[in-house]
């Protein structure tokens, strides 16, 4: 048994952070286990998988309390103590309240004549440990979005704040009742992680640097925001991915209501794109999966919309929409650093919004000009959707052509070197060739007007071919021809004989 | 026949000439010349010949440094033969002169 929970509370542990396995647990049986966390009462929650986690199997739920953390060591001491195991509870609230809320709520949902009132710090440790649990043995992911996203990354701020307070009264206690050290440090230190753990919470807080950054540097293009936000919005829904498709079966139509509120009321001048993504969302969410992307998309449609208008590209955000593949990548970046504006969730939802966006494809009227321009991107094939975003817009540059020609050279470089060479390599290369173009300009310039000529011609540069070493007495230009050249250009440098007395080229 | 046919190749290194880059090139250099029409393919052929002898040249140097990779100062070192004053370019050829 103690094996199974070790590997049950390994798997949690990616989500506990704070979870420690202690050897003080192996001495309990699930059934004591479980009885603990029934009597510690959870904290209201609204949040209510409980129903479904509780089928879950029962010794997970003792080897994820376990796991969590100290908790093993709380837990243990649970029927006996209860200060330090709110202690350690009260530590790992912050980051863990989510998962607490789920297992308040599970816990109430389980034993609601449990003397909450006697052990209130018991709730908060049992909340927490229920929390861990019931994260640790349902979809973790789930309790905390799919049921109701917005509402279980709004509060969380609030909650903390509420918890906080409670375990610092709870630690006060437990200190007073010198609870063991290890116990309270474990929690504090597993807190820190608790809260990089938590699904939503990562997206927000790093990201929210990024997202300024990462519109603000970009040119009003509306194809480098689009390409920006899909970015972020692919990133996070990587992130999120694996959280949200197990909030896709929660609920997305809640979500895109919320978001579609949002996005009207964002809507600076982009009652399109609001009218579009809820639009979308509308129909995405009927599809599998696609409720993560219209969340998604709900989220990015408002963190976009919030950008857009100050930034004042709407198509940008359509774009990104209707070009979420490629640009997924980028929204989710940029995403990311609105999600912080919004719960991370949010963000999910709302590169999964550009995801579905770009699959119908939908063109909307764009209000501004630009608008226009961008929404008739959509209608271009989105792999033609990569011109160079931060670079000028504008005309290219001048040497673009330059360099692809000499890119032909650069190719041929490598592939006759045999060996993999360095990007300064290859620069250096191109440099190399110009200078030889140079030098060889230069050369047949002086052979020609040597030969008084104003036209290059093939003498020229046999001549040239000669002084370079190329050609000499024993080997001959047209045996260079024949070894290098393809036979068409060779049928155009060596005069041939062919029938009717002809020869060509014509000499 | 042609020897550079029988090269195996990993990519796909194309055989057509950039003609109108070739033609571009020197026209923007000397505007007042004029360029053949087999001209430029026979500056491809310098060109291709160039770029062969670099690139055996920077591989060399990578191999006495024991790199298995060129690196940018291979490369350098090898276009100092051919940019120096004629006579060291020709040390490959200089035996046959």
């Amino acid at each position: 048994m103690n094996v199974r929970r070790r590997s049950h509370r390994a798997r949690s542990i990616g989500r506990l952070a704070h979870v420690h396995t202690s050897g003080n647990l192996e001495e309990q049986t699930p059934r004591t286990l479980l009885k603990n966390i029934l009597l510690t009462a959870p904290e209201s929650s609204v949040m209510m998988p409980e129903s479904v986690v509780k089928p879950v199997p029962t010794p997970q739920v003792v080897q994820s309390s376990r796991r969590e953390s100290s908790r093993g060591s709380l837990e243990l001491q649970l029927p006996e103590l209860e200060p330090p195991t709110t202690l350690a509870l009260g530590l790992l609230a912050p980051g863990r309240r989510k998962q607490r809320q789920r297992l308040s709520v599970f816990q109430q949902g389980m034993d609601q004549g449990l003397p909450l009132s006697q052990e209130p710090r018991g709730n908060g440790s049992a909340s927490s440990l229920t929390s861990s649990l019931n994260l640790t043995f349902a979809t973790p992911l789930q309790p905390q979005s799919a049921q109701r996203p917005g509402l279980a990354r709004r509060p969380p701020t609030r909650r903390a704040v509420d918890v906080g307070a409670f375990l610092q009264d709870l630690r006060d206690t437990s200190l007073a009742l010198a609870s063991p050290g290890d116990s309270l440090r474990t929690p504090v230190a597993t807190l820190p992680t608790d809260t990089v753990l938590e699904d939503t919470q990562p997206f927000s807080q790093p990201l929210i640097g990024r997202s300024p950054s990462v519109y603000h540097s970009l040119p009003c293009l509306s194809h480098t925001e689009a390409e920006d936000a899909k970015r972020a919005v692919s990133h996070r829904t990587q992130s999120s991915g694996p959280r949200l498709q197990n909030h896709n079966p929660g609920k997305p139509t809640q979500l895109l209501a919320g978001k579609a509120k949002k996005v009207d009321a964002l809507a600076v001048s982009f009652p399109n794109n609001s009218s579009a993504v809820s639009g979308e969302d509308g129909v995405e969410p009927l599809q599998d999966g696609v409720g993560e992307e219209a969340e998604e998309r709900m989220e990015e449609s408002l963190s976009v919309s919030k950008v857009v208008a100050t930034t004042g590209t709407q198509g940008s955000v359509r774009m990104e929409k209707s070009k979420g593949h490629r640009e997924m990548t980028e929204a989710a970046e940029a995403k990311e650093p609105e999600g912080s504006s919004g719960a991370s969730l949010e963000l999910a939802s709302s590169t999964t919004e550009f995801l579905q966006a770009r699959r119908p494809q939908f063109l909307e009227p764009a209000p501004p000009p630009s608008a226009a321009v961008l929404s008739s991107e959509p209608l271009e094939p989105l792999s033609t959707r990569l011109p160079p975003r931060a670079r000028t817009p504008g005309p290219r540059p001048r040497q673009d052509p330059h360099k692809t020609g000499l890119s032909h050279y650069v190719k041929l470089f490598s592939f006759y070197a045999k060996m993999p060479m360095e990007k300064a390599a290859l620069e250096m290369v191109e440099k190399c060739l110009d200078k030889y173009f140079q030098h060889l300009c230069d050369d047949l310039e002086v052979f020609a007007a040597h030969a008084g000529r104003k036209t290059v011609r093939p003498e020229d540069l046999e001549l040239l071919m000669r002084r370079q070493g190329l050609v000499n007495d024993q080997v001959s230009l047209h045996v260079l021809v024949e070894r290098h050249l393809p036979l068409e250009y060779r049928q155009l440098l060596i005069p041939c004989a062919f029938s009717g007395n002809s020869v060509f080229p014509a000499q | 026949m042609a020897f550079s046919t029988t090269v195996s190749q990993r990519k796909h290194i194309k055989r057509k000439a950039p003609r109108g880059f070739l033609k571009r090139v020197f026209k923007r250099q000397k505007p007042h010349l004029r360029l053949e029409t087999s001209g430029d393919l026979l500056v491809h052929l310098n060109c291709l010949l160039f770029v062969r002898r670099l690139a055996e040249e920077s591989r060399m140097n990578a191999f006495e440094s024991k790199c298995g990779v060129i690196k940018k100062e291979h490369v350098q070192a090898a276009a100092k033969l051919f940019f120096s004053p004629t006579q060291p370019e020709l040390r490959g050829m200089k035996e046959n002169c």
